[in-house]
């Protein structure tokens, strides 16, 4: 008696369960409609479709999902007694039960496809574990048939009894699901400084708030710099400055993080290549070279003085328009 | 009829003398401010300072236009200057499928990888091969409208019946939007597509995958498919590599999709033009440094394998100058090899 009865609680689960994921899933791929504009993006099983039939299968898939997913609510209750709850849940069961079988010959036919599922958030191909839980909301489905409209559980042991028999079958719909993983991933993700993208306005302003800017800039000559380019993690600065009366230039390595970055400064003879020693006592910097008057400001345009000395277009900003900034001094 | 507009921007990235220029004074410069930090510069060593070899004992290929050709010679020029080349019997040709090197014909463009230790000899014979790789924009019947990025005017391919089937094995959408790749005859105007590079990724490009994460540090070795491009405004016999992921804040000029957009199959640290790369091909072994001399900016929208030996990973890392390719061991008639880069660290 009291296992019939925990048989009846479980399929009544499957109710709210089956109407959220599905709803959770049209959702998600109305997300991914939104942020790359096109319905038909995320591919899964629709790439088993000629292309052009493959928009339309996307747009009938989701609304299918939507359909099914507010009917069985609205038929969970009194509203739904008899035919139309059976409808409803037949319906749903023959959805999972076809996208259990689209899986199994995507599966076969395009082994690098993701299932689509939650608006593609998973690209990982179809595996066992995808499959499984198909087939077990297909199951799941096929246990709501037939049942009697639903009631809300006593407060008590009733109703602890059915959140035990939600967090057990979410535990495992989420074992069996590549996206979770793909959450926590990116939940924990931290770009790697070879990969991270930080503007080189940003990296000028740093330089020109530390202190190696500070002791140099009174041999810059030039408040634009000429040559600036990237390698990893660093990105180099190049100034031309002036030494007694030898041409210089001083080079500057900005570590790429968005805060204090690490900086390394040299001072190289611009006509030899020769590093030279830092003068004892380098000279206070002009007034219109403070930092106040020089953020953002790009690579000057190309000296025929020296050689590589020019601003290249594959290693500097032409878009940052250097020389409308420098023409500013 | 497709119309092929010549709306392209031209860059000097690929001027050999600027870029051997500026890729001497970066490092220079970048030597200097490292190594006088103690040490503390290990981001930022050379890779030609970790024993790299030089490419001295590589293969060269010669680039030019057939003057004359006879059983035993074959004679091309650039410009006012001539090669002459010996022709063995070990020696062969390829002008849209094989061919005997005598075969070719005064007025073809050839690409002549010499005998590695045989100083003049003709070892293989490309002649009037061409290549396009990019987005189809339009197409036509048999013809197709490619967009190979912004600073090459579009191509026209036309697909002759015969290569037909050949082709759509690898690239069965050949609509606007999928992504091509395809070698083939240089034809004036046109190219005559024969057989196909590599294999179409099934996506459209206006619907990218979204790019791998990687945490940690990114792999100094990042292994992949390396590939060849046509020269166009590249000085003939310019030894270099076209880079998937020069940083965003360089304007990447040939950029089809937007802004500085990260490789997607690939998570490639960024780089400037002039960094040195190590390339090495995983089915010769041959291996040297090459600088950066341009963006692949239609190369890191494919996600395709190579498979010339085994399989590669996914994804394309370097796209390489004719030159390059042949000194690497590679066949221009393949498309692709197996290779690995390594970033200087």
């Amino acid at each position: 008696m009291m296992l019939a009865h925990v048989v009846l609680e479980i399929r009544e689960a499957q109710v709210p369960l089956l109407s959220a994921m599905l709803l959770g899933g049209c959702a998600a791929k109305f997300q991914r409609v939104l942020r790359v504009g096109s319905v038909d993006a995320g591919l899964g099983p629709t790439a088993l479709f000629p292309v052009q039939l493959r928009r339309p299968v996307a747009l009938a898939t989701c609304a299918v999902e939507m359909a099914c997913g507010v009917a069985l609510i609205l038929t969970a209750g009194g509203l739904g007694r008899g035919g139309l709850a059976t409808a409803a849940r037949l319906a749903t069961s023959l959805l999972f039960l076809v996208a259990t079988c689209a899986l199994i010959e995507l599966r076969s036919s395009r082994p690098d496809t993701g299932c689509g599922c939650f608006g593609d958030f998973s690209t990982s191909p179809v595996s066992a574990r995808t499959l499984a839980r198909s087939a077990l909301f297909a199951g799941a489905a096929l246990a709501t048939i037939g049942l009697p409209p639903l009631r809300a559980p006593n407060p008590g042991a009733d109703a602890a009894r059915l959140l035990g028999i939600f967090a057990v079958e979410l535990a495992v719909i989420a074992a069996l699901s590549p996206e979770v993983g793909e959450a926590l991933v990116r939940l924990g993700y931290s770009e790697p400084c070879e990969l991270r993208r930080l503007p080189a306005v940003r990296t000028l302003a740093a330089l020109r708030r530390s202190s190696q800017w500070r002791r140099r800039a009174g041999l810059v000559t030039v408040e634009a710099p000429i040559d600036m380019w990237r390698e990893l993690c660093w990105r180099y600065v190049v100034f031309p400055a002036r030494v007694g009366d030898r041409d210089a230039e001083i080079v500057f390595a900005v570590y790429l993080r968005p805060h204090r970055p690490l900086i390394h400064a040299a001072l190289v003879d611009a006509a030899s290549g020769d590093v030279l020693p830092w003068p004892a006592a380098p000279g206070r910097r002009a007034a219109w070279l403070r930092p106040s008057t020089a953020s953002g400001a790009g690579p000057a345009p190309a000296s025929s003085s020296a050689p590589g000395r020019g601003a290249s277009p594959g290693g500097t900003a032409p878009s940052a328009s250097p020389l409308s900034r420098s023409a500013i001094f | 009829m497709l119309d092929v507009h010549r709306d392209f921007r031209c860059c000097d990235r690929f001027a050999e003398t600027a870029t051997a220029v500026r890729r001497s004074r970066r490092r220079l410069l970048k030597d200097a401010v490292l190594r006088a930090q103690n040490g503390q510069g290990d981001e930022g060593a050379d890779p030609a300072d970790g024993g790299f070899p030089v490419p001295g004992q590589l293969p060269r290929a010669v680039t030019g236009t057939v003057h004359d050709v006879s059983p035993h010679v074959l004679v091309i020029g650039n410009g006012a200057s001539e090669t002459r080349i010996t022709l063995t019997s070990e020696a062969t040709a390829w002008r849209g499928g094989p061919l005997d090197p005598s075969g070719v014909q005064p007025g073809d463009q050839a690409v002549v990888r010499l005998h590695r230790s045989q100083r003049g000899v003709a070892d293989r014979i490309w002649a009037n091969i061409g290549r396009v790789t990019g987005i189809i924009m339009e197409r036509d019947g048999d013809s197709l409208l490619v967009d190979e990025g912004k600073t090459k005017p579009r191509q026209l391919v036309t697909i002759p019946a015969g290569s037909s089937g050949r082709i759509q094995v690898r690239f069965p959408n050949l609509e606007p939007g999928y992504l091509i790749d395809v070698i083939g005859l240089r034809q004036p105007g046109e190219l005559e597509a024969r057989i196909p590079g590599t294999s179409q990724p099934a996506y459209p490009v206006d619907r990218l995958p979204p790019p791998p994460m990687v945490t940690g540090r990114v792999a100094g070795a990042i292994s992949g498919s390396v590939t060849w491009h046509e020269p166009f405004e590249e000085p003939p016999g310019l030894l270099g590599a076209s880079y998937p992921a020069l940083d965003p804040e360089a304007g990447c000029a040939e950029d089809p999709v937007g802004r500085g957009i990260a490789p997607r199959f690939v998570r490639m640290p960024y780089l400037a033009v002039g960094s040195l790369l190590l390339v090495r091909n995983d089915c010769t072994g041959s291996s040297c440094t090459l600088p950066v001399t341009g963006c692949a900016a239609i190369a890191r929208l494919f996600n395709d394998r190579c498979v010339t030996c085994g399989t590669s990973p996914r994804g394309r890392i370097a796209d390489l100058t004719q030159a390059s390719f042949i000194s690497l061991g590679g066949e221009l008639d393949r498309g692709c090899f197996n290779a690995t880069i390594t970033v200087g660290r």
